[in-house]
């Protein structure tokens, strides 16, 4: 980021905070795999007709292939777009990558991490150990062998990553976009420092001494704005509020992978109807009984 | 006593580790991740594990998830190292051992997972590598697993995209590339195990339902084959104990087709 977002109240709609990404953004989604991922921000974007977005960090899912999806996105450099061995491929993503609808820059976790911390210390370039040799290396005519003045080792430069917006969730946060996380915080953090801004949902918007309490994990300095929107991450886990929703997961699946009308009744019923109608159709008393005892979380996942 | 074929599998996987090594495992890989529980409550407590998505040190999950950044997976550990931490630490080489697996694996080890027909125009576009392509330079050493050999599409020739580093690309070995880690050490298959002498996959052993006319007929890199008795003891009480706690929901069994999910032991 070049500068601090000063302010206490930085609070917004999900309408509102969408405006903050324009179309051809680059965008980092907060969150991992199937955990903590801003999807109250990314139905909002779809809601907004964003496109050619940009999508930047590690491992994903449902994120990413929602907005591919829908046509938000122009590029996609994550390191992972998939459901794991549970529910497979992404369908949208590995449409639009054999159709070439998207453009993928496949990157790796590292090198991620690497040029974001670039971006965070002002730097033009950090080198990565790896790549070298590997097929990452001709998907990124942006990198650079260089070699190291001390050791003589040939390494590989890669450029700094200052996304436009880093888009997260949290389960607590104030009205200044301080935040709490529970770990793996996975990129946020680095995200947070290196975008431009963070735009962020929050399950639940509490007083400052709150999240103080909790532990600041995301300062609002960092933060342009924050939206309360409880169940911001569903389907994905936002412990310890609520876990993963296999169901819907997997019925977001079958109309990713059907396409046509299928995937246009998913965004209907589950995009468009606005954020309201989405949290009606959930199943809270499911997803908060993972806490309850060890026997009916693990009957969440069968 | 009587075993599958996935529970021997995830046994003959947590005996490639060493005990006192630090072991860790990527997503989207439940038989390495039940291994590395299976190892630590066995033949090697002393190992430190790194648990997947969740970097959480040496947990004792409350049953294994189908996904692998879940609470489930790291309640009550007492530390969970940053992203950043973990993979800071397996660039200087502090990391013993990683599991990595593939659509496709070469004789050296190279393993794609990023794209069949490899990219700009893939023909199968795979979920993608996660942070392996970095870390498979510098980590000690490398388990590789495939539960898809027999199909023939698995162990190939050439990767359509190289992604994940083994004992030699195009442009050289791991010396003249410059890598510290030693690469891949065995490769793991549901037809048998391979190590890896001069950089090359080498069959060592059979599972007892498998012939080596099998073996050829999957497998497209040059095979070869030096046999030896003992390699691949079948899974001790012990070890099927612990397979069976860690992993209630049989996340494991998601990685092998139905076929391969009905073959018993002895």
């Amino acid at each position: 980021m070049t500068g601090f977002h000063l302010g206490t109240d930085k609070r917004a709609t999900l309408d509102e905070a969408a405006a903050l990404v324009p179309s051809g953004a680059t965008v980092a989604l907060g969150g991992g795999l199937c955990a903590r991922l801003p999807m109250a921000l990314v139905r909002a974007l779809v809601r907004a007709d964003r496109n050619e977005l940009h999508v930047v960090g590690s491992a994903h899912s449902i994120d990413v292939d929602l907005l591919i999806a829908a046509g938000a996105v122009g590029v996609c450099e994550e390191s992972y777009v998939g459901f794991e061995q549970d529910l497979g491929l992404a369908p949208a993503y590995r449409r639009a990558a054999e159709t070439g609808a998207v453009a993928v820059r496949e990157s790796c976790c590292v090198t991620v991490l690497t040029q974001l911390r670039a971006a965070e210390m002002g730097l033009s370039f950090l080198p990565v150990r790896g790549v070298k040799g590997t097929d990452m290396e001709a998907l990124h005519p942006e990198y650079r062998r260089v070699r190291c003045p001390f050791t003589g080792d040939e390494l590989v430069a890669v450029p700094p990553l200052a996304p436009d917006v880093a888009l997260l969730h949290a389960p607590i946060g104030d009205a200044a976009g301080n935040l709490h996380l529970d770990q793996p915080y996975v990129l946020d953090e680095r995200f947070a420092h290196a975008s431009r801004m963070v735009v962020t949902t929050v399950d639940r918007l509490v007083p400052t001494s709150e999240v103080v309490a909790a532990g600041v994990t995301i300062p609002g300095h960092t933060v342009a704005a924050v939206v309360e929107a409880p169940f911001g991450a569903h389907p994905a886990s936002c412990y310890p509020g609520y876990a993963y929703d296999r169901p819907h997961l997997a019925g977001y699946i079958a109309a990713a992978a059907a396409g046509g009308s299928q995937l246009a009744s998913y965004l209907d019923r589950y995009v468009h109807a606005g954020e309201d109608a989405y949290r009606a159709e959930i199943d809270v008393a499911r997803l908060t009984s993972w806490s309850t005892c060890d026997t009916a979380w693990q009957e969440l996942f069968r | 006593m009587s075993w599958t074929l996935d529970e021997w599998f995830v046994v003959a996987l947590a005996r490639t580790i060493g005990d006192g090594e630090v072991v860790f495992h990527g997503f989207a890989s439940p038989c390495a991740q039940v291994a590395m529980h299976v190892a630590k409550r066995t033949h090697a407590p002393g190992s430190l594990l790194v648990e997947g998505a969740t970097y959480a040190v040496d947990p004792v999950p409350v049953f294994v998830p189908p996904t692998s950044n879940d609470l489930a997976l790291h309640r009550d550990a007492t530390y969970r190292m940053r992203f950043e931490e973990f993979f800071d630490a397996a660039c200087r080489g502090a990391i013993d051992r990683m599991f990595l697996s593939g659509g496709q694996i070469d004789g050296y080890g190279n393993t794609n997972v990023t794209a069949i027909g490899g990219l700009p125009h893939p023909k199968i576009k795979l979920g993608g590598g996660g942070g392996g392509c970095n870390i498979s330079a510098t980590i000690g050493a490398l388990t590789v697993w495939t539960t898809r050999h027999r199909s023939g599409r698995t162990l190939v020739r050439h990767v359509d995209f190289l992604t994940d580093i083994g004992h030699r690309t195009p442009e050289g070995d791991r010396a003249e590339l410059g890598y510290p880690g030693r690469g891949p050490e065995w490769l793991v298959t549901e037809l048998g195990l391979f190590d890896f002498v001069d950089g090359h996959a080498r069959l060592r052993v059979l599972f007892p339902d498998v012939t080596l006319a099998d073996v050829d007929a999957a497998t497209g890199f040059e095979l070869r084959v030096e046999l030896v008795d003992g390699l691949l003891p079948p899974p001790t009480a012990a070890e099927l104990e612990a397979v069976r706690a860690v992993d209630p929901l049989g996340v494991r069994r998601s990685e092998f087709g139905p076929d391969e999910l009905r073959r018993t032991f002895p």
